[in-house]
């Protein structure tokens, strides 16, 4: 009895603007957020509805049986079932603007390097790693074992489904047992510079490369991406009979790639090049690299974006090596990869200071960002654009469970964010759409919608490297797609 | 990481400055100083020996995470912590740590502070029987066979033991019932759900042994121990005040328990006159009705208004995504805070924008007075804001939040944001008994090693012991002989520190 009495005086007591102070605050978070001051039409409206629907179903399963939530896990153990989810449905026929941070090395998968591999003229070294090699004779280059002609090799194999299955597993990350295959950082990363190795050889062979780029574009297409700013190390091409092209000549082929897609396909809306080699190398050679960026840049500077620095972040140089240089180097576009680490408090970590001192226009990555409130202070009002790729950095050892993905902070902050797939080929994601899918249900709030959809598709446009004009027209552009889109939707056919 | 710690490794690359712009070198400065300023315990002075302690720690510092940042394969703390739980003794940092006053620990639970190597020591009382079923414990005292109903059979515990081939090894499994610990399982991905549920179950088979009255009496005494050996100097224990019992069967109400933990307390003064007590926060399960909770609210208040000395407040406890969020309880609750301060666990998820991160807004509201975790407040800005505004401190436990399944690499540990926004943050262990902690020194040392960034040096730490103090619920005269007690300790930590023979290589000259 007298708790019953009790219970009315309380609900008397209560602050009778509880709940809406609360309902303020909870609103007011999301309008700070990226997308949050987005308004939507009444049909896309009707789109959101679906689409809120379906995230929810998924959310509030996951959230009440929080075993079965594959995202919590590593990619390689969840990857397989994303096609079945509605959101990735939606998301994979939904535009998504540009790519801006990706790796010409590693944009399309394992099964089209297995088809390379049926060309003539390629050599394979069956080392403890396999090597290969394009010639019109057999390769002088040094092999453990020794140079065999690919045809002659797979013929000769007992089976050859069993074989190629072998030869296809040089192309990929992927595997059944992540947790004990990649335990930490250092084994991951020995699997991946792995795979650049013996992607490379393949690749560079000049008719391949062509080809091969042409290609990579087509996929990005497929996914619904019309605009790309890829990072090249500029591989230098060669021919059967040995000879080696010059960096340039891997621009020029580029350029012709290109330009043929785009007579292909009108509707897209170009590609441009981040001239990004390795952060492992003296002084005097990024002096020959800044070199190789004027250079490109004078001859082609409709294709030329800017230049950037690769390579596992942590084992490489830190920016602050190349400062005197990069300063000096005024007429360059800075699109630096910086703090893809979880360490904090270290050069790597630091990387993020030299990144913003130097006046980059974009981040790559930026993961540790949110650890440097003076930094992201920066970042927003200085409009850096941040490239993050949510996949890469769950594969690459840097986070496992997505909702610890510093994103969400980002997100959170409406910091200028870009969704970007890094080396999508390389661990058999969509060129996009499997980093738009995992950073939406996965890291973002249950409550973000449509509105940070295209937010971020958005923003792929406005942080992009397109002149001014170009801008204006590829934003447009977007908006003709999006609107098809959104006109063409029924949500029954999710 | 520590196999390799001991090795100086030079740093991979010597940055001449003279080649850098000189403008630029200032700007880089100057950020990385205001950097520093904003993160917690940026302001403290250190005089001339804790600046020479802190070149030791450093040095120390430096070459254990500079071992790891090199091979980061021997990086434990990317690891699940009972990887490397072990090897956190042979660390020269730990030790420092391990010596230094801490302050006080803010966020524990009362049945599971104390180290399961004790618990057993306790299963040697007499009459103890053991009900096992194939993978729990209930334990129970009594003259004869117990009545309550068994799923295998009751038996004595000495009996059992007497019997057994290998008494070490009786005990050993008997120890394991009692924390979640295993030396050679590998933990790392069990899902929050599960890693849960057995965590309940060590729970339970801890409390059935804890209930006893005379066993609770050893119980007590041996936390508080323990506590004080870690250089622990006044504890805020959470306690849902469940009932105890006597052989003869007789129960005793909450009030007895307030009392016993008194009692004991005031005992144990008397032996270690430093020590400075201990204050109540009692809690109800989150899973509960209105009700129950209401019941709760209103024994605390009965409670405090008895001895206002002991019962510091009131907080909800129990899994949080699982349990009721706490906009269920709004009306009963902002009637309780008006006489009760609260100390609510909020955002002890990974979950965004959910009912279970939503608390944080409601804890908030709620005037809690400080919060349990918080692990999802850096999604929140204007939380975030607020927070620092009422300076309302965030009880951060991290090495709780990677045994139950939160976070796998501490890096990604949000305590690294709060630490470099230098938002009022206290460093506590929730349950460091249910997996075999140190009552507070391994949550520091991973905090300071793992999380924090790899400049925070002696400046963050005594910042972190003093928050511990400040945001204490202790009343003023109390609060100023801990102060007191805490200086005098630190002063004696940091002279050791400074005259230790084995530190002598590092000195600076
Ligand atoms: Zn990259
Ligand atoms: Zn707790």
């Amino acid at each position: 009895m007298r708790y019953l009495i009790l219970i009315l005086f309380t609900y008397v007591k209560c602050d009778p603007d509880y709940f809406a102070k609360r309902n303020r605050i909870v609103e007011s978070e999301l309008r700070i957020a990226l997308g949050g001051n987005m308004s939507l039409t009444s049909k896309e409206n009707e789109v959101n509805n679906c689409l809120m629907r379906h995230k929810f179903d998924e959310l509030d399963y996951a959230f009440n049986n929080p075993d079965n939530f594959g995202l919590s896990h590593h990619f390689f153990k969840y990857k397989d079932n994303i096609p079945k989810s509605k959101v990735y449905k939606i998301i994979k026929d939904m535009p998504k603007g540009a790519i801006l941070h990706i790796h010409d090395m590693a944009i399309i998968g394992p099964d089209y390097l297995l088809n390379i591999t049926y060309m003539d003229n390629l050599y394979v070294c069956l080392g403890k790693q396999i090597s290969f090699l394009f010639s019109n004779k057999v390769p002088n280059t040094t092999c453990e074992n020794r140079w065999e002609l690919m045809s002659e090799v797979r013929r000769a194999a007992k089976n050859v489904t069993a074989f190629d299955a072998k030869i296809r597993k040089q192309f990929t990350l992927v595997v059944k047992n992540p947790d004990i295959v990649y335990p930490t950082i250092k084994e991951t990363w020995t699997a991946f510079g792995n795979f650049f190795s013996t992607v490379h050889p393949l690749l560079t062979y000049r008719p391949i490369w062509e080809k091969y780029f042409y290609d990579a574009l087509k996929a990005f297409r497929d996914d619904n991406v019309y605009y790309v700013e890829v990072r090249s190390i500029l591989p230098n091409l060669y021919e059967l009979d040995g000879t080696v092209f010059e960096k340039i000549v891997t621009a020029k082929a580029y350029k012709k790639a290109i330009h043929k897609f785009m007579r292909d396909y009108p509707d897209f809306v170009g590609a441009k090049l981040i001239f990004a080699p390795n952060r492992k190398v003296n002084r005097t050679i990024l002096s020959e690299y800044i070199q190789t960026a004027r250079q490109i840049k004078n001859s082609m500077p409709e294709l030329f974006a800017g230049f950037d620095l690769v390579g596992q972040e942590d084992a490489g140089n830190p920016l602050i090596e190349f400062v005197p240089q990069l300063c000096a180097a005024t007429n360059l576009n800075f699109f630096f990869h910086a703090g893809e680490t979880n360490w904090f408090g270290t050069m790597t970590d630091e990387n993020l200071v030299d990144a913003v001192l130097l006046g980059a226009k974009r981040i790559g990555h930026a993961y540790a960002l949110a650890k440097h409130p003076v930094l992201l202070e920066m970042v927003k009002e200085k409009q850096i654009g941040l490239e993050v790729n949510v996949v890469s950095n769950s594969v690459l050892s840097l986070v496992r469970d997505v909702r610890n993905h510093p994103l969400n902070i980002f997100l959170s902050l409406n910091l200028p964010v870009v969704l970007s797939s890094d080396d999508p080929g390389a661990w058999e994601a969509d060129p996009l759409s499997d980093d738009f899918y995992i950073s939406f249900v996965g890291v973002a709030s249950r409550l973000a919608d449509l509105r940070v959809l295209k937010t971020l598709a958005l923003n792929s446009l406005k942080y992009s490297a397109l002149d001014p004009a170009a801008k204006t027209l590829a934003i447009t552009h977007f908006h003709s797609k999006w609107n098809s889109f959104i006109e063409n939707f029924d949500c029954r056919s999710y | 990481m520590l196999t390799l710690a001991y090795t100086t490794l030079a740093l991979l690359v010597t940055i001449t400055a003279r080649t850098i712009p000189d403008n630029y070198n200032q700007e880089r400065r100057a950020l990385l100083a205001e950097e520093t300023l904003t993160s917690v315990g940026g302001k403290q002075k250190l005089n001339d020996e804790e600046t020479r302690a802190n070149e030791i720690l450093m040095k120390l510092k430096t070459n254990e995470l500079n071992a790891s940042y090199f091979n980061p394969q021997h990086f434990n703390f990317s690891k699940h912590y009972f990887s490397y739980k072990k090897d956190i003794e042979k660390s020269r940092v730990y030790q420092i740590i391990r010596s230094m006053p801490k302050g006080a620990v803010l966020h524990v639970h009362s049945s599971l502070m104390l180290h399961p190597d004790i618990l057993v020591k306790l299963t040697y009382e007499e009459y103890l029987y053991a009900c096992y079923t194939h993978d729990s414990i209930k334990l129970q005292f009594s003259k004869a066979t117990p009545a309550r109903p068994c799923a295998n059979k009751w038996a004595l515990v000495s009996e059992l033991r007497n019997n057994s081939s290998d008494p070490n090894a009786f005990d050993a499994h008997l120890r394991d019932y009692f924390t979640l610990y295993r030396e050679n399982e590998d933990y790392d991905y069990v899902d929050i759900n599960t890693v849960w549920k057995r965590f309940n179950k060590v729970y339970y088979a801890i409390k059935s042994l804890i209930t006893y009255r005379p066993v609770r009496e050893k119980y007590w005494y041996e936390t508080l121990k323990q506590f004080y050996n870690d250089n622990v100097m006044y504890i805020e224990v959470r306690s849902g005040l469940p009932d105890l019992y006597e052989l003869d069967g007789t129960k005793h109400g909450k009030r007895y328990l307030v009392e016993l933990y008194k009692n004991g307390t005031d005992k144990f003064i008397e032996e270690h006159p430093d020590f400075i007590g201990i204050k109540l926060i009692l809690t109800r399960d989150r899973a509960q009705s209105i009700n129950h909770v209401l019941e709760a609210i209103n024994v605390t208040r009965q409670l405090k208004a008895e001895m206002p000395d002991l019962i510091a407040g009131f907080d909800l406890v129990g899994q949080e995504d699982l349990g009721r969020p706490l906009s269920d309880f709004i009306p009963i609750l902002s009637e309780a805070k008006e006489e009760i301060n609260l100390y609510l666990h909020a955002g002890e998820t990974a979950w965004l924008g959910t009912s279970t991160d939503e608390n944080l807004v409601d804890a908030i509201l709620l005037g809690s007075k400080r919060i349990g975790h918080g692990y999802a407040l850096t999604k929140h800005p204007s939380l975030m804001s607020a927070l620092i505004k009422k300076d309302i401190a965030l009880e951060v436990n991290v090495i709780s939040n990677v045994v139950l399944s939160l976070v796998h690499d501490v890096r990604n540990h949000p305590l690294a944001t709060y630490l470099a926004l230098g938002l009022p943050v206290v460093l506590s262990s929730d349950d460091p008994g249910a997996w075999s902690a140190e009552p507070l020194s391994h949550d520091f040392f991973v905090a300071f090693m793992g999380v924090a960034s790899k400049r925070a040096d002696l400046r963050m730490l005594k910042q972190l012991a003093i928050n511990s103090i400040v945001y204490s619920a202790l009343e003023e005269d109390r609060k100023s002989r801990l102060f007191a007690v805490f200086y005098d300790r630190w002063d004696r930590f940091i002279k050791d520190v400074i005259s230790n023979e084995s530190y002598r290589d590092l000195e600076v000259s």
